[in-house]
């Protein structure tokens, strides 16, 4: 009866953010569980959705909205376009009690056990509610930080995504003649 | 605070059905503006001048067998159309109607909801509209409905990018993401669309081609992909697709009209207000002012939808390659210069005239340099 | 910091250049902006702290390791002369591409900031993973590019996390503040670690270092031979330094933590890299396992982290580049005149007769294999003489012991080339460009001149 009683004195509060994570959870083992990609790709974006819902939870609207926007909206668009051209079949994605399968089970739950024995261990300080600048995540606040603080690292991502889109283009580019080893 | 809720409740309810209706009725006008264009009756028969229309096709509709592919991906061919109508109706919420409602000593704004990110909410929403055709054409598993999936994806990915420059250039000018700040400070008839032409051209069209409305309704061509996307639906989920594009256009329509028209901005607005308010008293003046402004907001959407539908029966479609180029090749640059020239304006004393020096320096580089490598050219 | 704007103008400067200029000049502009670059970095010099609010740090000897990085990029590029002259190659992008990698490899030496370190390492690994695969023909280029590519982006994922975690247990991305943490209780560090270790581990795997090293023979040997010789030395040389950076202002005081988990790293890597190499016989795998076990001896300064540290792996660092960037180009010039089923061959037998069919070539390629080996007389003697030193006045003596080892066992691998080139043979002649030839002389001869007077170098530090 002590778990019904604790449901039934979530705040408004707590039952959004219980149901984001369950979605955003139910997203994610969507993704890695599904056989056809494409259903994986769909997954993710109620993931992506759901993770932008958390974020406004958080105040974080600008990050919400380009969050939908940039991945939901425009990268995994592109994702399920291209797996849509591939047209992979379900077969091809198989990979039963390898030792590769196992060898990553076991290292994953490694991992996840030493996550979780950290949080066990770790004091986790909590934010104090009072001094909390609820303007934190406003994109004026956002925006004053990217452009006086970290106004360098801003710009230099420019020069990321030069090289990625020159990368890109160059290794895009049709090329005649024959393949070899 | 709880009267509060009401009102606005009250408000949310009717921007819901108002989009609803609108678009509904849209569908009518599209065949009475169709009709006229091509110089024919059109609708005449359910009801006085047809007027019932919208309501006959949806009991058609309604009452049609609903028809699943067999090899189709069954989840996923009914969520599409669904997704398709959810993305389209979710974007109203942002959209400021009209000025705020007196009630009770008590300014209460005419929308949905102020989130100082509007217009990125916006943008997010129509950015997911695509997963509903995307999905249900998938979902078809039908070789043409693959191919109109695949042209809306890639078609509204592309618009998509130099209607997001534009955005910027508006936002540049106003300083704010929350279409209610941008549309306020529009007062009167400082219109943005005297301040960037070229934008609200350029933004226009790239609403056209995100609503997939001719001449950029490749995803739905009929000459080639049978019926695009939604080959193989019927039924209501049919409906749905139909309807979510009309409720997209009235929402582009309303956005193109908020960005740069100024919404419920008209000339002459603050002589109306003061002018009622001191003819019926603060509160039934206020509120009064506010409707003709929503009157005003509507009359500009109206616009805009004509303007969709007369394109539609007017201009041919675009081939797909033309359809690329002009993504790529045109709208991309003519934003980016569009917005460089917007900033360097705002930046100036005079930012009315510095643009318009901006666009002709633009014009005559642009042009001068075209005319000399023609002449280079034929030289040689 | 001002290489870091030259480059990243130069680099599209270069992509213009493509347009208009003939293949054959786009060389000879690459090594005008590179030197522009080092020169620029005077203006830096004796002008020490940090820029941008607290982004980038400046200090003489981190310019002196810039050079280090500049002057390793002018000689790839030196020996990269008649390799894009075919018609497939892009030289253009290529020589943008490798500007805007030393933009990344840069900002890795100089960041205060641990976001300027991601965007640092992204820069570079990005424009790698592009290089690599510049080959479109060559199937393992290819093959080597996706693989570099995902293993890259999951180490870089690694990284990230950690700096995410160090973010959550300090409050900043700033590299002082893991001082911040130091005196917590247990409880209150255990993000911290936690941040640490997967810090390490996205690091090492970028400088191959030996459980995290799968991925380098493959890539050594599938990307073309110039971008394996810029892998090997630059992007080896900018990560050590970042993890020098880390280990000496962040992690300083949980030394005890991470220096036995970093000495079983190098162990690991001295006996893979050196013991694996041995059974290859391509000449670009033996180099990628040898890469491996010089990444053992190159963390050795951060096990010693004393006054001279700095110091001993820039000293280190320049030696190897100037070894390793030679031997790679006598390969380079060698194999393109050795073509074996329609392809420059890459076995270890192309060195047969090298004495024979062009004398200077083969005294260089002798010159750097006994420099990697670390034999006295040669610059690469004293780097590892000098890490070891670091290391044991730690306490570690028995990493100097199987260093020393290791040492003796390379010596096989470094000297199967020499043998090769003293056969005989009735080969003809080979000749060579002059840029590149006089790249390689100035790479031997800056070797000896080193080995011979290391403190010119080092005292600069």
């Amino acid at each position: 009866m002590h778990f019904l009683e604790i449901i039934k004195n979530l705040s408004l509060v707590q039952w959004a953010f219980y149901f984001l994570s369950i979605l955003t959870l139910y997203g994610a083992l969507g993704t890695i569980l599904s056989k056809n990609p494409i259903h994986s790709v769909i997954y993710l974006v109620v993931t992506f959705f759901s993770i932008s819902g958390i974020y406004i939870m958080l105040n974080a609207q600008f990050l919400a909205a380009v969050n939908v926007i940039v991945y939901a909206g425009a990268i995994m668009v592109l994702f399920l376009f291209v797996l849509m051209f591939l047209n992979l079949k379900e077969e091809s994605t198989e990979m039963k009690t390898s030792p590769m399968l196992i060898a990553a089970v076991s290292t994953g739950l490694l991992l996840g056990l030493i996550l979780i024995a950290t949080i066990r261990k770790a004091e986790i300080t909590r934010v104090n509610y009072n001094d909390f600048d609820p303007n934190t995540g406003l994109i004026e606040t956002l925006g004053m930080v990217l452009y006086k603080n970290y106004m360098l690292p801003f710009e230099l991502v420019s020069v990321l995504f030069l090289v990625a889109m020159s990368g890109a283009i160059l290794l895009g580019k049709r090329e005649k003649g024959e393949s070899h080893f | 605070m709880e009267f509060i809720l009401l009102i606005k409740g009250l408000i949310i309810l009717t921007i819901f059905a108002l989009s609803l209706g609108i678009a509904a009725y849209e569908t009518y006008f599209e065949r009475v503006i169709a009709a006229y264009i091509q110089d024919r009756v059109g609708p005449d028969r359910a009801g006085p001048f047809g007027i019932l229309q919208p309501l006959a096709d949806a009991g058609k509709l309604f009452f049609k067998e609903d028809f699943i592919p067999t090899l189709a991906d069954k989840g996923l061919f009914i969520i599409g159309p669904g997704i398709a109508m959810l993305t389209a109706l979710m974007s109203s919420a942002v959209i400021p109607f009209g000025d705020t409602l007196l009630i009770k000593g008590q300014y209460i704004p005419v929308q949905g909801m102020d989130v100082n990110i509007g217009i990125l909410w916006v943008f997010g929403i129509v950015s997911l509209g695509v997963y509903g055709i995307l999905i249900g054409g998938w979902a078809s598993n039908n070789k043409y409905s693959l191919y109109g999936a695949i042209r809306a994806a890639s078609q509204n990915i592309s618009y998509e990018l130099a209607m997001g420059i534009t955005l910027l250039s508006v936002i540049v000018v106003t300083g704010s993401l929350s279409i209610r700040t941008i549309v306020g400070l529009q007062h009167g008839i400082d219109w943005n669309i005297f301040y960037q032409p070229v934008g609200f051209l350029i933004f226009v069209t790239c609403s056209l081609a995100e609503c997939n409305r001719t001449p950029f309704d490749l995803p739905e061509s009929e000459n080639e992909l049978v019926a695009g996307y939604h080959t193989e639906y019927g039924s209501m989920k049919l409906g749905l697709y139909l309807f979510s594009e009309y409720v997209n256009m009235f929402i582009s329509s309303a956005i193109i009209a908020s960005l740069f028209l100024g919404a419920y901005n008209y000339p002459g607005m603050d002589f109306v207000h003061s002018f009622l308010t001191g003819k019926l008293g603060e509160s039934f003046g206020h509120n009064l002012a506010t409707v003709l402004g929503i009157l005003v907001y509507i009359l500009k959407i109206f616009f805009f939808i004509f303007v969709f539908m007369w394109v539609r029966w007017t201009l041919p479609r675009f081939k797909y390659d033309q359809l690329m180029n002009m993504a790529w090749k045109w709208m991309m640059p003519l934003s980016i210069v569009n917005l460089i020239i917007v900033a360097a304006a705002e930046l100036s004393p005079y930012p009315l005239l510095f643009n318009y020096i901006g666009l002709a320096i633009f014009a005559f580089l642009y042009f001068g340099s075209r005319t000399v490598y023609n002449n280079k050219k034929s030289k040689l | 910091m001002y290489p870091i704007i030259v480059f990243s103008v130069s680099g599209l400067l270069m992509l213009f250049l493509g347009l208009s200029v003939n293949k054959k000049s786009l060389l000879p502009y690459n090594l005008l902006f590179m030197l522009v670059g080092l020169a620029s970095n005077f203006l830096d010099w004796n002008a020490p702290g940090l820029y941008f609010n607290g982004m980038l740090e400046i200090s003489n000897p981190i310019i002196l390791v810039q050079w280090v990085l500049i002057f390793a990029a002018i000689l790839v590029s030196g020996i990269s002369s008649r390799q894009f002259d075919d018609t497939h190659a892009y030289p253009a992008e290529y020589y943008a591409i490798m500007q805007f990698a030393l933009v990344g490899a840069l900002i890795m030496v100089s960041f205060q900031n641990l976001l300027m370190l991601f965007v640092g390492l992204e820069i570079l690994s990005v424009g790698l993973y592009v290089l690599t695969g510049s080959d479109k023909r060559n199937l393992r280029g290819n093959e080597a590019a996706i693989k570099y590519f995902l293993m890259g982006s999951f180490a870089t994922g690694i990284f990230l996390f950690g700096v995410a975690m160090f973010y959550g247990a300090t409050g900043s991305f700033d590299i002082s503040s893991g001082n911040s943490v130091a005196n917590n209780l247990l409880e209150g560090k255990m993000f911290f670690w936690l941040g640490m270790v997967f810090i390490f581990i996205g690091l090492l795997f970028k400088i191959s270092a030996a459980p995290f090293h799968f991925w380098t023979a493959d890539v050594y040997q599938g990307a073309p031979t110039v971008f394996s010789a810029f892998m090997a030395t630059i992007v080896k040389t900018a990560v050590i330094f970042a993890l020098f950076r880390l280990a000496a202002y962040s992690f300083n005081l949980e030394y005890e933590n991470w220096s036995k988990f970093l000495v079983i790293i190098i162990g690991l890597s001295m006996v893979i890299g050196n013991v694996t190499a041995v059974f290859q016989t391509n000449f670009k795998r033996v180099l990628a396992f040898s890469s491996i076990s010089q990444a053992g001896f190159m963390l050795l300064s951060l096990i010693g982290l004393g006054a001279q540290s700095y110091g001993n792996l820039g000293f280190y660092s320049l030696s190897y580049a100037l070894a390793t960037i030679s031997a790679f180009g006598v390969f380079l010039v060698i194999s393109s005149n050795t073509i074996v089923e329609g392809r420059p061959s890459e076995n270890i037998n192309v060195f047969d007769g090298l004495f024979s069919r062009n004398p200077d070539l083969a005294i260089i390629l002798l010159i750097s294999m006994l420099s990697l080996a670390g034999i006295p007389l040669t610059s690469g003697f004293w780097s590892k003489f000098f890490v070891l030193n670091d290391a044991a006045a730690k306490g570690y003596f028995w990493i100097l012991i199987l260093g020393v080892l290791m040492s003796a066992v390379s010596l096989y691998y470094y000297f199967n080339p020499i043998r090769a080139s003293f056969k005989k043979t009735d080969l003809g002649k080979i000749e060579i460009s002059s840029l590149s030839k006089y790249t390689l002389y100035v790479c031997a001869a800056l070797t000896i001149l080193f080995g011979i007077a290391p403190n010119i170098l080092r005292s600069l530090f």
